[in-house]
């Protein structure tokens, strides 16, 4: 696992992609980060929120070329032909994509260290949004990674990736459309229900997509109150992921088409 | 060594591989043959645990490449039709990672890497990126990849396709280098290479084994008997006349005639013990009929080849 970790992490930094998505995140929080100083006002919190946006981008950019470069150049019977499990293969793909969304962060650190130098607020909701800042980038850097092995194109890799976390990213508005698309369906003359019954089915359609926001699940961290379970969705949400990628990988062996 | 039983292969209705079996001792170098779409790069991958087959058995060292894959997987080294090179590393920080995934240990590491790095002849350009190498340093590369971990087991795929001349001999005098101490199997569609480097040759086509034999007797199996060209100077009715008097001789054929340099084939019977072609010296000169040229037709394995895999 460390070989193809230590081989994946360096190679960020051996083609432009590791530079371009340093250089781009350092200019966002950069950016981000000089607004809030200049108008007096700094929170940390806000700022880490505000860079979770642009996971969207960030993230199918460092994770499109994990498998979809290897099974281009055919690197990829290397992790089936010697002697280690196809889960550390991608287990260490993982880690290095997330180490490398940690060098990025260390901006962020920069931040908070003058922030604290210059008597602003660093406290416990910070350190609660930095936990769910790595906690969500775990969540979606697996959907990455199972993007990328679904494909040798590293395109159709990060559209794909893309699209899934913009989809994970607006299940807030998402949940409002569904909710009264099926109020003003329920509605309609052809049900003729009462509107107590249609509000409850409402609530519940609203309620059950809402669940799987991981944004709305943990955003009272900011507020240094925090709780597990919101954790333990991430991390599984990732471990599903990953395993899944492994099956992906497997399932290329036994193929039979 | 290596026991293939009954291997099958299927995508989809189609048989990649159907029901190919055959053993590798150990020190042998096997010559792979067969025309493209055989089933050769299957099978290879299958043995190296790239692919599953749909039923039969790969053991390698006693291993099964299925039930025990990280023992199995240890003693093979591989290169497959498209060496598996990561091109924005250097040659040295690529053999690094092999080492690492084939769990080298560190110490020794340096002075196996500098052994196989002149084995392999690319000591100059172990400093510069795989992705900048020619076609020829690149499979070298590739070739020093499947030595990393020193493999007992060495399993190369059209070793020198794409190759010069010059580099093919050069690869070739490598194989037969390192069939000192290795098992190898060597798959090609160029014949002259297995007949210049393998022991034994397993000739497949469809996915079936269609001939197990070592090159020699392969020939003579096909041929039955074998033949002579003699090519000389003198009246061909005379010539055939003494030299069908000789003993071992069962057949003359003609086949150029000039006004007086005639070319003929003489089929002899495969009897141990004589040899027929000092008889025919002697018959010729005293007959006084000068000899231009005489060799054996034993067929080449081309011939050999095409009359397996066409039949």
């Amino acid at each position: 696992m460390f070989a193809v970790y230590k081989r994946e992490f360096f190679s960020y930094f051996r083609s432009p992609v590791g530079y371009i998505a340093l250089a781009l995140f350092s200019f966002l929080s950069g950016l981000l980060f000089i607004n809030q100083f200049g108008s007096g006002a700094v929170s940390i919190s806000s700022e880490i929120i505000s860079l979770r946006s642009f996971f969207v981008v960030i993230i199918p950019v460092i994770t499109m070329g994990l498998f979809a470069e290897d099974k281009k150049r055919g690197t990829e019977i290397l992790f089936y032909t010697n002697p280690l499990s196809l889960f550390d293969v991608v287990l260490g793909k993982f880690l290095a994509a997330l180490s490398l969304l940690g060098v990025m962060f260390l901006n962020v650190i920069v931040h908070m260290i003058i922030t604290a130098v210059n008597k602003g607020v660093v406290d416990i909701g910070t350190w609660g949004s930095v936990i769910v800042y790595f906690f969500l980038a775990m969540l979606f850097i697996s959907i990455g990674i199972f993007a990328s092995a679904l494909t040798d194109s590293q395109i159709i890799s990060a559209i794909l990736s893309f699209i899934i976390i913009l989809i994970i990213q607006l299940i807030s508005t998402i949940s409002t459309l569904a909710a009264s698309s099926v109020s003003s369906f329920l509605s309609s003359k052809m049900f003729s229900m009462d509107a107590e019954k249609v509000s409850k089915a409402v609530e519940k359609v609203s309620n059950g997509i809402k669940w799987l926001d991981p944004f709305s699940k943990t955003q009272d961290f900011r507020y240094g109150i925090f709780s597990v379970a919101p954790l333990v969705f991430c991390l599984s949400g990732a471990l599903v992921f990953l395993y899944l990628t492994y099956r992906v990988l497997e399932k290329k062996r036994w193929a039979q088409n | 060594m290596i026991e293939i039983t009954n291997l099958v292969k299927r995508y989809g209705d189609k048989k990649a591989v159907n029901g190919i079996s055959f053993t590798v001792q150990k020190g042998e170098v096997l010559g792979f043959l067969g025309p493209n779409g055989a089933g050769k790069s299957t099978t290879m991958n299958i043995i190296t645990g790239y692919l599953s087959s749909t039923s039969g058995t790969v053991k390698v060292n006693g291993h099964d490449i299925l039930e025990e894959p990280e023992e199995a997987k240890k003693c093979i080294g591989y290169l497959p039709e498209l060496p598996p090179l990561y091109l924005d590393m250097t040659v040295l920080e690529y053999l690094n990672f092999m080492c690492d995934l084939k769990k080298v240990p560190r110490a020794g590491r340096k002075e196996m890497l500098a052994k196989i790095l002149s084995m392999v002849r690319i000591v100059d350009v172990a400093d510069r990126l795989v992705g900048n190498l020619s076609k020829g340093y690149k499979q070298r590369v590739g070739i020093a990849q499947a030595l990393i971990g020193d493999p007992e087991i060495l399993i190369l795929d059209e070793p020198t396709v794409g190759l010069d001349p010059n580099q093919i001999l050069e690869i070739r005098k490598l194989i037969r280098n390192l069939a000192k101490d290795h098992t190898i199997i060597l798959s090609s569609h160029i014949l002259s290479e297995v007949q210049a480097v393998c022991d034994r040759v397993v000739i497949i086509n469809h996915g079936k084994v269609a001939a197990i034999d070592t090159i020699t007797d392969l020939s003579k199996k096909l041929s039955g008997s074998s033949k002579l060209l003699l090519s000389f100077k003198g009246p061909v009715k005379e010539v055939r006349n003494a030299l069908q008097a000789l003993p071992g001789i069962t057949g003359i054929n003609e086949r150029i005639s000039d006004s007086d340099i005639h070319e003929i084939d003489i089929t002899i019977s495969n009897e141990k013990g004589s040899d027929v072609r000092t008889s025919i010296f002697y018959a010729m000169s005293k007959g006084g009929w000068p000899i231009l040229e005489f060799r054996s037709l034993d067929p080449t394995l081309e011939e050999v080849f095409l009359s397996i895999t066409s039949a």
